[in-house]
């Protein structure tokens, strides 16, 4: 019981994936596509946890600029590390997804596009945060490129819309309610999924900013403590 | 803390990263003085200088430097009053050291020859045309105290004070903090020559902690 | 001091350093132009492909090449010169918008020095030119504040030259977006208006969320 109350969250990921996985198997299958088709229960939901981990990331920004406690920045970063790779499995499922279906790996269908872009955001919002030491000053770089990003993705994704209206009919088909049921239960799968993991990096992230903590208190590194006199000095006065 | 005091910094300490560079500092500053900051390599002298300066924000204990709380927006108010001459040169190595002059009297409202007449009096009128990477370091410094004597600083913080000048301008030195001093503003000047400052006291930094050592 | 007057003198001082090192009108603008000859012997010299596909290359190289311009050396103030201007009680915001200001009137140099080049090789349908002054300039604003915004994150990392491109170009697709799509509205004798729009758009959210974390972008620098 206890192991139930701790991985609670996880349990119930769990049991809601299998409801979602079970579902998308047994549901019947588009039409036109077949089988294939079923690829957008993995497609959809991981795009639209990229961009709620982006969200996240965003609120998390905001609030360590407004607090500068540490655990928003870690709201901030462990997002951002999850959103990274639901974001590739969006591009990945949906190359796969379009090959058989449209003869080809990219549609540039406006938001698999905004979700590369979104990819390549995430990767400069963590390379940036792996060239700051200073954790305070990483916080606080990572912060603003965070809130400057999201409010551009929208901006992003408005004009991959209006430019592709023009070039090309709206690819966006009505879907059947049996399917779009299915879909939303992938979409819920997904976002346990998501809260589960992120539950465990913060805690992860909270333990290692902890040991460092407990680290430095032990034995500080001090600034000038490894500078002594020079021994070429002492050698050069005995001669 | 006195309320007159011009600097009042109470057990600040600056960690970056896993290092930690000062600690538990505790240093008052009061109108009219001269302190000399003294300590060998990688000892704290430049970082508790930026922290005076309001450059740096302390990630323990608190402080107030000209009235103003450090960490806190308040400094924005008080920096205008405060030079601080670092080790290395705070000039545009592209511009002349007369357009690196001027830009800092535009900036603090002067009109610009009170720059020309700020280099003559640290005795570069003749070398206004050069270009900041074609001067010698001991000019760059001299151009640095200029900017004191357009400025008219509350708080005069000197890095090196000494570093790079010839005799006539070490004297340069003590003029212009003397100047500061006068007018009731206060000056810190980190040396690692001891016997050449001028100072009413001094104190020593050694592996970030402070301690009084004259 | 006046907060327009601080503005005004760090713009001066920025154009002032990079008139010594010209390093935009005698480096990057001969770059870009390099590219803009070297792509046709990429993808073929048949003319009527290169007078459709010309001015959307020319964008990308603006794109791409402008963040050069972003990273020139007179857009990097060293440790010392960001001391002296904090020092000098310059409002945050008046920094970030000298420097926005400067960086943007050298992206749209750049992009007046490969005008002539596009139209000399790539010989484009130039309908509608007028709308070029309107264009390049939104463009250049754009890519200058895109440039500040991630210039001021990016300040003294070791790795700040790989990593303000992939900061800069994801986020700046609008601008590519709204520039390439204006320039085919011209030609086609559309409405560009909702795409003068986006690009306003953008200059408006990054002008907005620039100021507002010029602040913080300060301080997280030391």
């Amino acid at each position: 019981m206890t192991h139930l109350r701790r991985y609670w969250l996880e349990s119930l990921a769990v049991v809601v994936v299998a409801g979602s996985v079970a579902r998308s198997f047994t549901v019947e299958a588009d039409v036109v596509q077949g089988d294939v088709q079923r690829i957008m229960y993995v497609h959809v939901p991981s795009a639209w946890l990229a961009f709620l981990a982006f969200v996240v990331t965003m609120i998390g920004s905001v609030a360590w600029l407004r607090t500068r406690n540490r655990r928003w920045d870690r709201l901030a970063a462990s997002s951002a590390e999850i959103g990274v790779v639901f974001t590739g499995l969006a591009i990945l499922a949906g190359m796969i997804w379009a090959r058989p279906v449209w003869g080809q790996f990219w549609t540039w269908e406006p938001r698999l596009v905004t979700t590369a872009l979104l990819f390549f955001v995430y990767l400069g919002y963590l390379a940036l945060r792996r060239a700051v030491i200073d954790p305070v000053q990483r916080a606080q770089r990572a912060a603003i490129m965070g809130i400057v990003a999201a409010v551009q993705i929208p901006i992003v994704y408005y004009s991959v819309d209006w430019w592709r209206s023009l070039h090309q009919a709206s690819s966006r088909n009505s879907i059947d309610t049996p399917l779009r049921i299915t879909l939303l239960l992938g979409v819920l799968a997904f976002t346990f999924v998501y809260a589960a993991i992120l539950r465990r990096r913060l805690e992860l992230a909270r333990l290692e900013e902890e040991l460092e903590v407990k680290r430095f208190e032990a034995s500080p590194d001090v600034a000038g403590a490894g500078i002594t006199a020079p021994s070429l000095a002492r050698a050069l006065q005995r001669d | 803390m006195n309320a007159n005091s011009l600097v009042s910094l109470e057990n600040v300490g600056l960690r970056i990263g896993n290092t930690l560079i000062l600690r538990q500092a505790k240093f008052e500053l009061e109108p009219g003085e001269k302190v000399g900051l003294l300590g060998p390599n990688g000892s704290g002298k430049t970082t508790l200088l930026r922290i005076i300066a309001t450059l740096l924000r302390p990630t323990s204990g608190s402080g107030v430097v000209l009235g103003a709380e450090l960490g806190t927006d308040a400094v924005y108010d008080v920096r205008h009053r405060i030079v601080m001459v670092g080790h290395l040169p705070g000039l545009y190595p592209e511009l002349t050291l007369g357009e690196n002059t001027r830009f800092v009297a535009r900036l603090t409202g002067h009109p610009v020859d009170v720059a020309d007449e700020a280099l003559a009096m640290v005795g570069l009128a003749g070398a206004s045309a050069r270009r900041a990477d074609q001067s010698s370091k001991g000019m760059l410094r001299r151009a640095e105290l200029a900017r004191a004597l357009i400025i008219e600083p509350s708080l005069l913080l000197l890095d090196e004070a000494h570093a790079g000048l010839d005799a006539e301008a070490i004297g340069l030195v003590d003029g212009i903090a003397h100047q500061v001093v006068t007018a009731g503003g206060a000056v810190v000047l980190v040396s690692h020559e001891p016997d050449r400052l001028n100072v009413d006291r001094s104190v020593q930094i050694t592996d970030g902690t402070l301690e009084a050592a004259s | 001091m006046t907060f327009w007057r601080q503005v005004y003198e760090i713009a001066r001082k920025d154009l002032q350093v990079e008139s010594r090192t010209a390093e935009v009108a005698l480096m990057t603008a001969p770059f870009g132009a390099a590219a803009l000859i070297m792509i046709p012997l990429a993808i073929g010299t048949d003319a009527p492909l290169l007078s459709d596909l010309g001015p959307g290359l020319y964008w990308i190289v603006v794109l791409l090449f402008g963040i050069l311009v972003i990273l020139r050396k007179s857009a990097v103030d060293g440790g010392p010169q960001r001391d002296l201007v904090r020092l000098l009680g310059i409002d945050p915001a008046a920094r970030f918008a000298g420097a926005t200001i400067a960086t943007s009137l050298l992206v749209l140099l750049f992009e007046v020095a490969l005008g002539p080049v596009l139209v000399a090789l790539y010989n484009p349908d130039l309908r509608g030119w007028p709308w070029l002054f309107l264009i390049l300039p939104l463009v250049a604003v754009g890519m200058g504040l895109l440039g500040t915004i991630a210039g001021g994150v990016t300040t003294s990392l070791g790795t700040r030259t790989s990593l303000t491109p992939l900061l800069v170009v994801p986020l700046a697709l609008p601008l590519l977006l709204g520039a390439t799509q204006a320039f085919e509205g011209l030609q086609l004798g559309g409405s560009i208006v909702p795409w003068l729009v986006l690009l306003v758009s953008v200059d408006l959210a990054l002008a907005v969320s620039g100021v507002l974390a010029s602040g913080p972008m300060e301080e997280a620098v030391t």
